[in-house]
């Protein structure tokens, strides 16, 4: 049957060659219920043998899968390019020459070798070729990710905002000691020249402190990536300020500050409740020496203005001591640790008596604090699910088992497992995960 | 069927119940073979008695600062808020006045034994069931105490339950918050010796409290235990100012123990406490002594206010002032000291058990004492006050 097919196509081929079509006939097409001499009509389709990648040469071809043209990479074509991600497998293979070692006679074998006419031939295989291939390869080198420590690692990958870069470099004898920097932005900038056109800078903005409440900030521009992170660290660290911490570890009160568009609303948070903010924020924190801090941006995100308005709201806090001056009252301190005992962090010189106080006065410290404003707490509605049907179904099942968990925790503390009235009467229907390894035996 | 609708009817299964009270009988056998000093007759109307409680008051020296120490609470939140000098005032009073209920003493009391009172015998109803039936009237607002919580045996006798059902069915019914139905683990012997090796005292006695009623036999070994403890490792700055140092106090003076207490009130300076407690000796153990002495310490040493010790001292032009705050005493507090030695003194003669410790520790604070009151004088002459 298949001898007969194979006869069948060579006969249509020839008789098309001159049309340019090729024939397949389907083995499927071919039914054992039919007449073997029935004629059998090809399925025919036309082919263009032009293509991209016939008339390009190989070095076109390759240059265009691994580089980028100039016009591409201005439009952000080809971000991955020039990290090496392509081999080229070629390199190192002949034609003639493959995995099963054959004489070709005329490709890699002359024709005649003397006086005797060479024949194809199969030699025994070269076992060191693939090898040698696989060196080659592997010499040509490989995409390597950029390992950084866990612990170094920036706000996103291998980029450089919220990465360390250490401290300033000293200014003659003086050491900056204890201080650390860190990277807030880096990004290219262009500006035009006359002579020159577009040029390109990098412009960084970086943040460097000691931890105890000095600290500083400063944006630089600068033609290399290096110089940038440099230039910016040296100038950060001639640019301190300095900011009170409150007990140590906090802002002494709640602000708002705004820088342009920018609106931020810091609260004061008690020990061991973290950083929650921006990571801007949060790197200026860590690197001021802030443990404990919430703060709130509405309005633009715009990193540089988040930064200065962050640093003017530090700035214009006022101490406990000042506050009490202003208002002449004491600032006293309720804890709820404390079981809400007052403690006096600030008196006055002068403190006024209740009837000099105005009845239109601000006496609420917070909203005095953060200027006569009072920040809006949306009203937090019950989530979606609680209206659907199956959450009523859902907490129905609950009400049955509500209080399992601590029941099981208690037979754990009383009785080593989890038993019931029933256990002694038929010890085989207990829990077996929880029992010893002879009563499973 | 006489409390009404409220009335329930508790059918424990019987093993459960019997694996419960096997386990808490267990534990409690096991605690009461330690030994432990027994009150031979009701302490409950000494203590309360108004003169005892005012020494045992005093001797506790209230410190606004410890009162409201530290603690872990959910919300550690910090409030602030602008006050005049008045309202501050009146804060720190509230605060003075709180103070005094949250050291309020637990009271010691005698304690409560099983009596066996039965209602009826109804042999009729042997063997109805394999089980006891509770019943609790539930009724709302009636007291823990007087509520009315009967069982029927199996053999038919309705009687009146007994105190270990009364608390296991008062605690499911009317929970007791922070109150366990089982004994907590950690009032077994082996647990309860770990707390009192990492010097827990507070946290023990606190627990011990809420756990269990002032009339309890565990309660009782428990807390003398604990006095015991502290007796030996000579640790009474960690219950002072907290309400379980009068009753340490009480229990040492009723059993005749006070030496060591004395001997570190001596040393601490605190010497009108040592008298207070010679004077709770001879009081609890029906020693006379002469009781003008408690109204002379009264005249001259002021009790210092709680709110005065929070205030900060104003800086005042009064040279006795300024001389009592640079030697930490006046004039009145060097007579009231010689008083309080004597009395002492007398105490240690008769009827102290370590007299030799606490004779040594008595000329150590007179010498002291004696420079003190040198200096006092020299500087009272250099300022030119008489």
């Amino acid at each position: 049957m298949a001898g007969r097919l194979l006869c069948n196509t060579n006969l249509l081929a020839k008789a098309l060659q001159n049309l340019r079509i090729g024939s397949h006939i389907t083995q499927n097409a071919v039914n054992s219920s039919r007449l073997l001499l029935e004629n059998q009509l090809p399925c025919i389709s036309a082919t263009r043998h032009t293509s991209f990648f016939n008339k390009l040469p190989a070095t076109d071809l390759w240059k265009g899968v691994t580089s980028v043209s100039n016009a591409g990479k201005k439009r952000g074509r080809g971000k991955g390019v020039g990290k090496k991600m392509s081999k080229d497998l070629n390199r190192g293979q002949v034609i003639g020459v493959g995995k099963s070692n054959i004489l070709w006679p005329g490709l890699n074998a002359p024709i005649i070798r003397g006086r005797e006419l060479v024949h194809q031939q199969k030699l025994p295989e070269d076992s060191e070729r693939q090898q040698k291939l696989i060196k080659l390869r592997d010499s040509m080198g490989n995409f390597r990710v950029l390992k950084i420590n866990p612990i170094d690692r920036g706000w996103s990958g291998s980029k450089m905002p919220g990465r360390s870069i250490g401290a300033p470099d000293p200014v003659g004898d003086e050491v900056f000691e204890g201080f650390d920097t860190r990277v807030l932005e880096l990004k290219t900038v262009f500006i035009m020249k006359g002579n020159l056109g577009r040029r390109r800078r990098f412009s960084c903005l970086s943040v460097t402190g000691n931890g105890k409440g000095l600290a500083g900030f400063a944006l630089v521009k600068s033609p290399e990536v290096r110089g940038a992170l440099r230039k910016s660290k040296n100038r950060a660290g001639q640019k301190l300020m300095h900011i009170e911490l409150c007990d140590g570890h906090t802002i002494f009160h709640d602000f708002y500050t705004q820088f342009g568009k920018t609106k931020i609303f810091v609260s004061k948070k008690p020990k061991g409740h973290g950083l929650v903010c921006h990571r801007a924020i949060m790197t200026i924190c860590k690197v001021v020496g802030i443990k404990d801090l919430h703060a709130k941006i509405e309005g633009s995100t715009n990193l540089q203005h988040i930064v200065k308005a962050f640093f003017l709201g530090l700035l214009q806090q006022k101490t406990h001591k000042q506050l009490a001056e202003e208002k002449s009252l004491h600032v006293v301190e309720f804890r709820k640790e404390n079981d809400n005992f007052p403690t006096i962090v600030a008196s006055p010189t002068q403190c006024r008596k209740q009837d000099e106080i105005r009845s239109d006065e601000v006496m609420d410290f917070t909203q005095y604090v953060l200027g006569n404003r009072i920040v809006l707490k949306r009203k937090k509605f019950p989530p979606f699910y609680t209206k659907h049907r199956s959450y009523e179904i859902y907490l129905k099942k609950q009400e049955r088992i509500r209080n399992n968990d601590k029941v099981r925790l208690d037979m754990m503390v009383n009785y080593g497992e989890v038993r019931s009235f029933l256990t002694d009467k038929y010890p085989e229907c207990s829990e077996t995960k929880n029992k010893p390894a002879e009563a499973q035996e | 069927m006489s409390f009404g609708s409220n009335l329930r009817m508790f059918a424990n299964k019987a093993s459960l119940c019997c694996n419960v009270n096997k386990v808490t009988l267990e534990l409690f056998s096991r605690c009461s073979t330690v030994a432990f000093l027994q009150y031979d007759k009701d302490p409950g109307p000494s203590f309360s008695n108004p003169d005892v409680q005012k020494l045992l008051k005093s001797m506790t020296r209230v410190q606004l600062e410890k009162v409201y120490k530290k603690r872990s609470v959910s919300d550690n939140t910090v409030e602030y808020k602008f006050m005049t000098s008045e309202q501050l005032e009146k804060q720190f009073r509230k605060a003075a006045e709180r103070a005094e209920k949250l050291i309020q003493m637990p009271p010691i009391v005698k304690v409560k034994e099983d009596s066996q009172k039965v209602i009826s015998r109804d042999p009729a109803l042997t063997n109805f069931s394999n089980t006891k039936f509770v019943i609790a009237d539930i009724t709302y607002g009636v007291n823990s105490s007087d509520r009315k919580i009967l069982v029927r045996q199996t053999d038919g006798t309705l009687e009146y339950a007994p105190l270990s059902i009364r608390k296991r069915i008062n605690q499911i019914y009317f929970p007791h918050p922070g109150r366990k139905i089982r004994l907590p683990r950690m009032f077994e012997p082996e647990h309860l010796n770990r707390c009192l090796a990492n010097f827990q005292y507070e946290f023990i006695l606190d627990r011990a409290c809420v756990q269990f009623d002032p009339y309890e036999k565990e309660y009782h070994e428990i807390t003398t235990k604990v006095y015991n403890h502290i007796n030996e490792s000579k640790r009474f700055d960690d219950l002072r100012s907290t309400r379980h140092f009068g009753p340490m106090a009480f229990y040492f003076a009723w059993h005749q123990i006070i030496d060591d207490l004395l001997y570190d009130m001596i040393k601490q300076d605190y010497l009108k406490n040592g008298a207070e407690l010679v004077a709770l000796y001879y009081q609890l153990n029906g020693i006379d002594y002469d009781k003008s002495i408690h109204e002379k310490l009264e005249t001259l040493v002021q009790p210092q206010s709680t709110i005065q010790s929070v205030l900060k001292p104003k800086a005042s032009d009064d040279m006795h002032e300024e001389i009592k705050n640079a030697i930490g005493k006046s004039a009145e507090d060097f007579t009231a000291d010689d008083i309080s030695f004597e009395f002492i003194e007398t105490f240690v003669k008769t009827k102290a058990l370590k007299k030799v410790q606490l004779e040594l520790a008595l000329q150590a604070l007179r010498e002291t004492n004696d420079e003190k009151k040198k200096l006092y004088h020299g500087l009272k002459k250099a300022h030119g006050i008489s």
